[in-house]
């Protein structure tokens, strides 16, 4: 189990430092992707970023329009899918594309880390990851949209109670299973790909020169980065789902 | 599962949703917003010129058609204009040709008077003369034994005779 230096460490309140910075660099990351594009854009001739960015604005477009119900669900879910979207896909790829692990003496006291914490992974922190192959944080995502779509639901309360109850008891169960499963879905795929890519890389070569594990590493780099690709649409379209289940406005406006 | 160290961390869990939700807002507000709105421009703009492109090519069609319309008129005009002048100086040379030959006619109908009347003059006079001399000429035969009045009505048979063998 690798080890992140914590915030609070010891107490309820215990954080992992690395996911909220990556999450912050993520964010970094799709905000200047998109200013460049809105800088580099041209009405005559689209073409490069500008190109993939309509792409993918015309995609979580789609994607909404598909399961929401109602022109004005579709105008709240817009911006949410597009940035989950690109966010989850950035976030995915981060820690394939790089993972930090600095390697400690266990006995130092170092700034965040506990001395048991070090001890226990012979003194290896990783000091770079996906934010996503942390579990709170995939499970924070899931219950945020949990909870934004029990909020879009509940400005409609008789059609929202009434929808809970439709198919007694296992609407009520749908309820805690699909955060649980929605957020347990990112962080289980993008936690596999990353430990066994973590597993290959620190393998020893065979008689000390073959590097046996390179056609896997590629092998499961490359199915890692599709499944991250799938994963942050999944995410994505899963959280317009849910939303959309939840906005009742299509059926008070007909 | 929420004990200190655990896979599950409250805080963890906690400060990346606020971490999150401000990525999310600082993103939606400064680069997602402008985004969308570009998009839109340039959606309504290309729409906007599409429509236009169709407009003025209908504006095109439409007076090309004209055009050929009015082409077609004139032409039909200029056709029309030069068989009426082609008519009308059909017939203005047949009224000149009527005409000349009116004039024609006249003038020999004319002629033919004038001939007629001076041929009757002439013969008139002649007569006159032949009666006067062949009465003078029986006179002087008879030897001046003649009256006035028998003079006068030889003259006069004479005259009539002679109109009778001239006629």
């Amino acid at each position: 189990m690798p080890v992140f230096p914590t915030l609070f460490p010891g107490t309820i309140w215990q954080t992992n430092v690395v996911v909220i910075a990556t999450i912050f660099l993520t964010g970094l990351i799709v905000f200047i992707l998109l200013r460049l594009a809105v800088a580099r854009m041209d009405m005559r001739h689209p073409r490069g970023l500008q190109n993939l960015v309509e792409w993918a604005f015309d995609f979580s477009e789609s994607m909404a329009k598909d399961v929401m119900p109602s022109d004005e669900s579709r105008r709240f879910v817009r911006p949410l899918a597009f940035i989950t979207l690109l966010f989850l896909f950035v976030a995915n790829w981060l820690g394939l594309i790089m993972s930090i692990t600095v390697h400690f003496d266990p006995h130092a006291h170092v700034w965040g880390l506990s001395p048991s914490d070090l001890q226990t992974s012979k003194g290896d922190v990783e000091l770079f990851d996906s934010p996503t192959s942390n579990m709170s944080m995939a499970l924070g995502l899931a219950i945020m949209v949990w909870v934004i779509s029990h909020a879009r639901g509940l400005r409609h309360p008789a059609k929202w109670f009434r929808h809970l109850l439709r198919h007694f008891p296992f609407g009520l169960l749908e309820e805690i299973t699909n955060p649980l499963t929605h957020g347990m879905r990112l962080f289980g795929n993008i936690f596999a790909g990353e430990i066994l890519l973590g597993l290959l890389l620190r393998a020893p070569f065979a008689f000390h020169f073959i590097p046996w594990q390179l056609p896997f590493i590629i092998l499961w780099l490359l199915y890692s980065g599709f499944v991250a690709t799938i994963q942050a649409y999944v995410f994505s379209i899963l959280m317009c789902l849910y939303i959309g289940m939840k906005s009742f406005e299509a059926d008070s406006q007909h | 599962m929420f004990q200190v160290g655990g896979i599950f961390q409250v805080g963890t869990f906690i400060f990346s949703v606020i971490s999150f939700l401000i990525v999310f807002f600082i993103i939606q507000r400064f680069a997602f917003k402008p985004l969308a709105k570009m998009l839109e421009q340039r959606r309504i703009h290309i729409e906007t010129q599409i429509s236009e492109a169709e407009k003025s090519r209908e504006e095109a069609e439409r007076l090309l058609a004209e055009q050929q319309r009015l082409l077609e008129e004139a032409r039909k005009e200029a056709r029309n204009m030069l068989d009426q002048a082609r008519i009308r100086a059909d017939e203005q040379a047949r009224e000149i040709v009527q005409k000349a030959e009116e004039e024609a006619a006249r003038i020999l109908e004319e002629s033919r008077q004038a001939i007629v009347r001076e041929r009757d003059e002439a013969l008139a006079a002649v007569t006159k003369r032949v009666a006067e001399l062949s009465v003078e000429l029986t006179a002087k035969l008879l030897c001046d034994h003649v009256t006035p009045e028998v003079h006068k009505d030889l003259l006069a048979e004479a005259e009539s005779k002679l109109g009778e063998l001239v006629c």
